[in-house]
């Protein structure tokens, strides 16, 4: 929970909902494909957690991208 | 406090601690935040008419009746009513509206002092002695505001934008190589299109839920454990814990308050930020 009500000067920032929002939209759509792609090509367990990585990856680019760096 | 009293007790001719009944403590459960209908017209996948309609009923009339009641007769110099309006206009404004909007803000005053002040009566019915029972534990009423900032989003982005503006500037994160492009379009649609309005809903109801549960359990465990007739020592510890869950209930009373002002708070904010982005484009 971001925002302190009556905070001085330091404006609250709703970035820090939208982090979780990043971390949890990666894990589920790259997640999601895996799971899908195991699902269909008859793997037990090979794209769930290679998905489960590239998608926290892209998550974590997009959030350094994003909100660290500006 | 029946509906509490009979969770705790169901079936249970005195349900209390350290008597001969042996009832066990039972805990109240999410049947809190399912009351039964008072009136129920049969329509599948709805509730009927039941506390929480009441309740949603009161708190329109309050929230009218204070705006009415603030801006009636507005003259230059506040008088009592008037000030504690503008008072209001002014955190909403400086708090929340601008942080997220600047400038822009004013034009959406109206929609962000409703939500304020529509959201934190709603919070609030769950601490009024006799209704508690906050309306936004139910995750409909959330939900249907959220999906308002959602619509609303969209919509002054396409205005600002054009369609695919809008679309482009939520989906292609800027400054990223053309390689990455498919992993980073999909994780983007789904957290601004998918989760930010389901998160943004969830949070809302979920520290209402949650709150609410707190002090049902705080307020059973103190009818429970309430039992001056137990004998010798046994009636001193029954007291001595129920005067301590007692003490729980107020104290976690006030912090429901403090948790209630700031949740409608968070609310209000984020859909100022959401629209602030909206209008600016590209972030």
């Amino acid at each position: 929970m971001n925002g302190r009500p009556g905070g001085g000067d330091d404006t609250p920032s709703p970035d820090g909902m939208t982090i979780v929002s990043y971390l949890l939209g990666g894990l589920a759509v790259w997640g999601g494909v895996g799971w899908l792609a195991d699902r269909m090509l008859g793997f037990e367990v090979l794209f769930l957690p290679i998905g489960l990585v590239l998608g926290l990856v892209g998550s974590i680019y997009l959030i350094i991208t994003q909100y660290v760096r500006s | 406090m029946r509906a509490i009293v009979a969770a705790s007790g169901e079936g249970c001719q005195d349900p209390h601690i350290f008597n001969d009944h042996g009832c066990g403590f039972e805990a109240p459960g999410t049947s809190l935040f399912f009351p039964t209908p008072w009136l129920d017209f049969g329509i599948p996948l709805t509730s009927g008419i039941t506390k929480y309609t009441l309740l949603l009923l009161i708190v329109v009339l309050l929230v009218s009746a204070f705006w009415l009641v603030t801006s009636r007769n507005a003259k230059v110099v506040p008088r009592r009513w008037q000030s504690i309006g503008e008072l209001t206009i002014a955190f909403v404004r400086d708090q929340m509206v601008r942080p997220g909007m600047g400038k822009h803000g004013d034009r959406y005053m109206p929609l962000m002092l409703t939500l304020f002040t529509f959201i934190l009566a709603m919070n609030v019915m769950g601490i009024i002695p006799g209704l508690q029972l906050p309306v936004t534990s139910n995750l409909a009423f959330p939900a249907v505001l959220s999906l308002i900032v959602y619509v609303l989003w969209n919509v002054v982005g396409i205005r600002e934008h054009g369609f695919g503006g809008h679309v482009k500037a939520k989906l292609v994160p800027s400054g990223a190589p053309m390689w990455i492009m498919p992993v980073l379009v999909p994780i983007e649609f789904i957290s601004n299109f998918v989760f930010r309005p389901v998160t943004h809903a969830v949070r809302l109801f979920a520290t209402m839920f949650a709150g609410h549960m707190l002090l049902a359990v705080f307020a059973a465990a103190g009818f429970y454990l309430f039992n001056p007739d137990a004998g010798g020592i046994l009636s001193v510890v029954s007291v001595g814990y129920s005067g301590m869950a007692l003490v729980g209930f107020l104290v976690f009373t006030a912090f429901e308050l403090f948790i209630m002002g700031l949740q409608a708070y968070v609310f209000v904010l984020l859909a100022s930020f959401y629209i602030g982005e909206a209008i600016e484009g590209a972030h």
